[in-house]
C-alpha cells in the first residue's frame, strides 16, 4: 500500500509538472555531459599528443562539476518547492488522518528516490545520446574522421552523475521538508496565503530605480573605457568597480521597478478595461516579491550569453588557423630524398619542397618602416622592438602558397615582403599591415627594396612552436647571397587530398607520421603543432559553452518556476475573477501577458548588459584572430542568436501552457 | 403584490452529489419566488443546503434538475459569454471572506466587474463616488486591502457587488467574518440600500441578528423548504422579528412538530 502510494504520487508529479521533471532531466544531462568529457573522441585523441594539457583539464573538471552542482541545486530546489507547495493540503490531510511526521517524511523521501530513479532511467540515455552526438560532431568538425569513433560510455561519469543528482535532490527535499514538518496541520490545510502587498514608499522605489540605472551606466562606462588599461592595479580597481556597480545596479533596478510599474498602473487604471489593471498589478506584485530572483536570473543570463559568445569565438578563432603544410622533415638532403622515394610514403604525398629559411648578417636599413609605424597610434612597442634577422626564399614561400591553393607572391624588380608568425594577438598583424600600406622601403646592404603592401603570415613550418618575430621574404638569388646557411632548413610535405578526404585529416597525418617515424628522420607535423591549439579550442569552447547553456537553462527555469509559484499562491484571485464574470480565456490571456512581461523584464536587462559585455570582450579583452571570416562569425552569431531566441520561446510557451492549464482547472467552487 | 413583480423564480430545484449508494441529495425540489426590492434571508442549520441553493443561483454549480428563472430566462442553460455576462452584470456577489484582490486598490477592486465588461473607471466615476459615500469608504478608495479594517473590506466588497447595478445581490454569510459592530454597520448599509434603491438582496446567514434586517426569511432543512417568516415592515420592529427568528431556529433542531 505504502509503495503503491509512492509510485502513484511520483507518477502524478511527473504528469502534472513537466517543468519539474524537465529540470531533473536537464540536471542529469548536464552532469553526465561534463563528466564524460574525457571519453569524447577529440579528448581521447588529444590525450595521445597533449597528455599534460589534457591531464590539467581533467583536474579542472571536478571544480566545474562542483560549480554546476551548486547551480543545478537551485534549479532542482525551486522545481521541488513548486511541486511541494501544490501538495500542502494533501500533507495537512495526511497529518490530520493520523500519519506520523516521520512516516510522512519517509513517504516524501521514497517518492524523491523513486522520481530520481525514473529521471535517471530517462535522463542517462538522453545524456548518452547527446554526448555521442557532440563527440561525433566535434570529431567531424576538426577533421578527425569518424572511423576511430568509439562509444563514449563512461562508467565513472554515470556513477558521479547518479551521486551528484541524488545528493542535489535529497538536499533540496530536506530543506523544503524541514519547515513543512514544523508547520501546523491547519496551516497546511488552509490554502496558500499570498504575501500581503506592502507597497514601498514612492520615493524609496524611485530612488532605487534611478540608483540602479546610474550604477549600471557606471559599470558600462568602466567596461568600455577603463578596461584597456595596462596597469595591473588600475585594472583590478576597474574590474572591482565594474563588477560591484553592475551587480548592485541590476539588483537596485529590479528593486525599484515595482514602484515604477505601480505608478504607471495608477495613472492608467481609470481608463483601463478588461483585465488590464489586474494584469498590471500582478506583474507589479511579481516584480516586488521576486525582484531578487529577477536580478539573479538576469545576471545568470548575462554570464550565459557572455560565456556562449566567448566559447563560440574561441572555437572560430582557433579552428580558422590555416593549414599550410602537413609535415616539415629535417635531415640531410640524401636522407630525405631516400625516405620520400619509399613507395608507401610517396603515394601519400601531393607535393614536397625544400624550405630555405636562414639567419643573415646583412645590414638592414629600417628607417622607412619605423617612420611608418610611428604614425600609427598604439604601435610604440613595435617601434622600439622592430628588427630583422631572418630571411626566407621566395620559391619556398610560393611552393607553400600554391600547395594551400593561394596566389603566389611576385618579388621581381627589387621587391621584398615582410613575414611574421607571431600570431594575431595584441593587434600585431594589424599594426604591421597598416604600416606596410604606406609604401615602405627597406635597405639591404645599401640596396633599396620596396616592401609588398601586406604582411604574410602563413606558417612556413609545421611546428607551431617555432615563431618568427619578423623575417623578410626575398628573391632566391638574393637569398643565396645573404643566407648564413644555404642548406634547406627543412623539407615540407603536403598530403594528397584524396587521402585526407578518405581518412580525415588527423588520421591521415597520423598514418604518414607512422611511416616517417620508421625512417628515423626528425619531423614535425601539423597535428603536433595544432594539438595544443586544438586542445584550447575544445577545452575553452566546450567548457564555456557548457556553462553558458547550463546558466541559460537555470535562469529561465528559475524565472518560470517563480512565476508559477506566485500564480498558484494567488489562485483564489482567479476564482474571484471567474465569479465576477471574467471568462476563463480572458484569465489565460492575462496570465500569458504576465509571463511575457515577466520574462521580458529579465531578458531586457540581461540583453542590455550582455551587449556591453560582449562588445567589451571582443574589443578590449580578446580579439578574433586576423583572417577570421566575417561571414563565418556572422553566421555563427546568427545561429547562436536563433538558438537563444528559440530557447526563450520554448521556455515562455511551456510556462504559458502550464499557467493556462492551472487556470482551466480552477473551479469556482474551489473557494476557501 | 403581483406576479409581475417576481424577479427570480426557483422551480423544483434539486442538486445531488455522487452516484448509487454514495448519492447525497443537497436540494430536494425547492420552489420559491423572489420579488423585486425584497430583502430575502435564507436560514438553516449546517448541511441544510442553503449555500448550495445560493451557489446554484450564482451559477457556481449546476443544479441536477429544476429551473432558475431570472427575468424570464432560465440561467441553468447559460454557457460561455451568457454566463460571464450574467455573473458580471445580473448578479452581485458578497462573500463571507470578502474575496477582494489584495494586489488591487479599493477603487480598482470596485471597478473590476465594470472593466471586465468594457466600462472604464472614468466612465463610472460618478457612480463610484456615490456608492463609496453611501458605504462610507471614500477615504480608503486608493488603499490596498491590507491597509483596511475588516469592516471596510466588506463594504468595499459590497460596493463591488453593487457597482454594475445588478438585478439581485447574493450574499453568502456577509457578516461571518466581522465583529458585531462592523456587522451592524454593514447590515444597516445593506438595509438602507434595499429600502432606498429597492435593490433586491438574497442573503444566506446563520446570524439571527443579521437576518432580522430581512423582509422575509426562508428556512431550509434537509434540502427542502421548511418554513417561511414574513416581517410586517410597517408594524414590526426588528427586535420582535428577531425573537420570532430565534424561535424558529430553536425548532429547526427538533423537527417540525413545534413550529409556530
Amino acid at each position: 500500500m505504502f509503495f503503491k502510494q509512492i509510485r502513484r504520487n511520483a507518477a502524478r508529479n511527473r504528469k502534472g509538472n513537466g517543468l519539474f521533471f524537465g529540470s531533473l532531466i536537464i540536471a542529469i544531462v548536464a552532469f553526465y555531459t561534463l563528466l564524460s568529457l574525457d571519453q569524447q573522441d577529440v579528448m581521447r585523441f588529444l590525450s595521445t599528443i597533449e597528455s599534460d594539457a589534457v591531464h590539467k583539464l581533467m583536474m579542472l573538471i571536478p571544480f566545474v562539476y562542483v560549480i554546476s552542482l551548486f547551480f543545478v541545486f537551485f534549479l532542482v530546489y525551486f522545481a521541488c518547492k513548486y511541486q511541494m507547495d501544490s501538495r500542502r493540503r494533501e500533507f495537512g490531510m495526511y497529518l490530520m488522518l493520523g500519519m506520523k511526521r516521520s512516516r510522512l517524511f519517509l513517504l516524501l523521501l521514497c517518492e524523491t528516490l523513486w522520481s530520481s530513479l525514473i529521471s535517471l532511467l530517462i535522463g542517462l540515455p538522453v545524456a548518452l545520446f547527446l554526448t555521442e552526438g557532440i563527440s561525433l560532431v566535434t570529431a567531424k568538425l576538426i577533421g578527425l574522421g569518424i572511423l576511430g569513433h568509439r562509444i563514449s560510455f563512461s562508467g565513472d561519469a554515470v556513477l558521479w552523475t547518479v551521486c551528484g543528482f541524488v545528493i542535489v535532490q535529497l538536499l533540496s527535499m530536506l530543506i523544503i521538508c524541514i519547515p513543512l514538518g514544523k508547520a501546523e496541520p491547519a496551516k497546511l490545510l488552509s490554502s496558500d496565503a499570498s504575501q500581503k502587498q506592502a507597497p514601498m514608499s514612492k520615493r524609496k522605489s524611485s530612488t532605487f530605480f534611478i540608483l540602479g540605472i546610474l550604477l549600471l551606466l557606471i559599470s558600462y562606462y568602466f567596461a568600455i573605457s577603463q578596461l584597456s588599461s595596462m596597469d595591473l592595479s588600475a585594472l583590478m580597481i576597474s574590474v572591482f568597480v565594474l563588477l560591484s556597480s553592475g551587480i548592485l545596479g541590476t539588483f537596485f533596478l529590479y528593486r525599484g521597478l515595482g514602484g515604477f510599474i505601480g505608478k504607471r498602473i495608477t495613472r492608467k487604471s481609470q481608463s483601463a478595461t478588461g483585465l488590464a489593471t489586474f494584469t498590471g498589478r500582478q506583474i507589479q506584485e511579481n516584480v516586488l516579491f521576486e525582484h531578487k530572483s529577477l536580478a539573479v536570473s538576469s545576471l545568470l543570463l548575462l554570464i550565459a550569453l557572455s560565456s556562449i559568445s566567448y566559447g563560440i569565438a574561441m572555437g572560430i578563432g582557433r579552428t580558422t588557423e590555416s593549414r599550410s603544410t602537413d609535415f616539415s622533415v629535417t635531415g640531410t638532403e640524401s636522407e630525405i630524398s631516400a625516405a620520400l622515394e619509399n613507395p608507401e610514403i610517396n603515394e601519400m604525398i601531393e607535393t614536397s619542397y625544400p624550405v630555405y629559411l636562414s639567419m643573415t648578417k646583412a645590414k638592414f636599413e629600417t628607417t622607412s618602416m619605423i617612420n611608418a609605424l610611428k604614425k600609427i597610434p598604439k604601435a610604440d612597442n613595435l617601434v622600439r622592438n622592430f628588427h630583422l634577422e631572418y630571411i626566407l626564399s621566395e620559391t619556398s614561400y610560393n611552393h607553400m602558397m600554391s600547395a594551400m591553393g593561394k596566389e603566389p607572391i611576385d618579388l621581381s624588380t627589387n621587391k621584398a615582403a615582410l613575414y611574421s608568425t607571431m600570431g594575431g594577438e595584441f593587434d600585431f598583424y594589424d599594426l604591421l599591415n597598416e604600416a606596410l600600406k604606406s609604401q615602405v622601403t627597406i635597405g639591404i646592404d645599401g640596396q633599396k627594396y620596396d616592401l609588398l603592401p601586406q604582411l604574410y603570415h602563413d606558417n612556413i613550418v609545421a611546428n607551431r612552436s617555432i615563431t618568427l618575430y619578423t623575417a623578410l621574404i626575398v628573391p632566391d638569388e638574393l637569398y643565396q647571397k645573404l643566407a648564413e646557411d644555404t642548406q634547406p632548413f627543412c623539407q615540407n610535405i603536403h598530403l594528397k587530398k584524396s587521402l585526407t578526404d578518405q581518412l580525415g585529416l588527423m588520421q591521415a597525418i597520423q598514418k604518414m607520421g607512422g611511416c616517417l617515424a620508421e625512417t628515423g628522420l626528425q619531423y614535425d607535423s601539423y597535428l603536433g603543432g595544432i594539438g595544443r591549439n586544438l586542445f584550447y579550442t575544445v577545452a575553452a569552447s566546450y567548457l564555456t559553452i557548457y556553462l553558458g547553456i547550463l546558466f541559460l537553462l537555470i535562469s529561465n527555469t528559475l524565472v518560470g518556476l517563480k512565476y508559477l509559484i506566485q500564480q498558484r499562491k494567488n489562485k483564489h484571485r482567479y476564482i474571484t475573477l471567474l465569479i465576477l464574470g471574467a471568462a476563463t480565456e480572458d484569465l489565460c490571456c492575462s496570465a500569458k501577458k504576465q509571463i511575457q512581461m515577466f520574462f521580458t523584464l529579465m531578458l531586457s536587462v540581461a540583453v542590455c548588459n550582455s551587449i556591453v559585455a560582449i562588445f567589451v570582450m571582443f574589443t578590449n579583452l580578446t580579439r578574433l584572430p586576423t583572417g577570421t571570416s566575417v561571414a563565418t562569425v556572422a553566421a555563427l552569431a546568427a545561429i547562436a542568436l536563433a538558438v537563444f531566441i528559440m530557447t526563450e520561446i520554448i521556455y515562455i510557451s511551456i510556462v504559458k501552457r502550464t499557467a493556462c492549464r492551472e487556470i482551466r482547472m480552477l473551479e469556482i467552487t474551489d473557494r476557501g | 403584490m403581483n406576479a409581475n413583480d417576481r424577479i427570480l423564480q426557483v422551480e423544483g430545484l434539486t442538486k445531488s452529489y455522487g452516484k448509487g449508494s454514495t448519492k447525497t441529495e443537497a436540494l430536494r425540489g425547492i420552489s420559491f419566488d423572489v420579488l423585486e426590492g425584497e430583502f430575502l434571508g435564507i436560514m438553516g442549520v449546517s448541511g441544510s443546503g442553503k449555500t448550495t441553493l445560493l451557489n446554484c443561483i450564482a451559477t457556481m454549480i449546476k443544479p441536477s434538475s429544476g429551473k432558475i428563472i431570472l427575468h424570464g430566462k432560465d440561467i441553468s442553460t447559460f454557457n460561455g459569454k451568457q454566463l460571464a455576462n450574467y455573473r458580471g452584470k445580473e448578479i452581485g456577489y458578497l462573500f463571507q471572506e470578502f474575496e477582494l484582490l489584495d494586489n488591487l486598490t479599493a477603487r480598482e477592486n470596485i471597478t473590476l466587474p465594470l472593466a471586465l465588461h468594457g466600462i472604464t473607471g472614468e466612465d463610472a466615476e460618478n457612480n463610484i463616488r456615490q456608492i463609496a459615500a453611501k458605504l462610507d469608504i471614500t477615504d480608503v478608495l486608493d488603499k490596498f486591502p491590507s491597509q483596511m479594517s475588516g469592516g471596510q473590506k466588506q463594504r468595499v466588497a459590497a460596493a463591488r457587488a453593487l457597482i454594475s447595478d445588478p438585478s439581485i445581490v447574493l450574499a453568502d454569510e456577509p457578516t461571518g467574518a466581522l465583529d458585531s459592530k462592523n456587522s451592524k454597520i454593514l447590515m444597516d448599509k445593506l438595509s438602507s440600500i434595499n429600502n432606498e434603491q429597492h435593490k433586491t438582496i438574497m442573503m444566506v446567514t446563520h446570524d439571527a441578528n443579521a437576518a432580522s434586517y430581512c423582509s422575509r426569511i426562508l428556512f431550509i432543512q434537509d434540502g427542502r423548504l421548511f418554513h417561511e417568516l414574513r416581517r410586517n415592515m410597517v408594524a414590526e420592529i426588528p427586535a420582535f422579528f428577531y425573537e420570532r427568528i430565534v424561535t424558529v431556529m430553536a425548532q429547526l433542531g427538533g423537527g417540525s412538530a413545534n413550529v409556530l
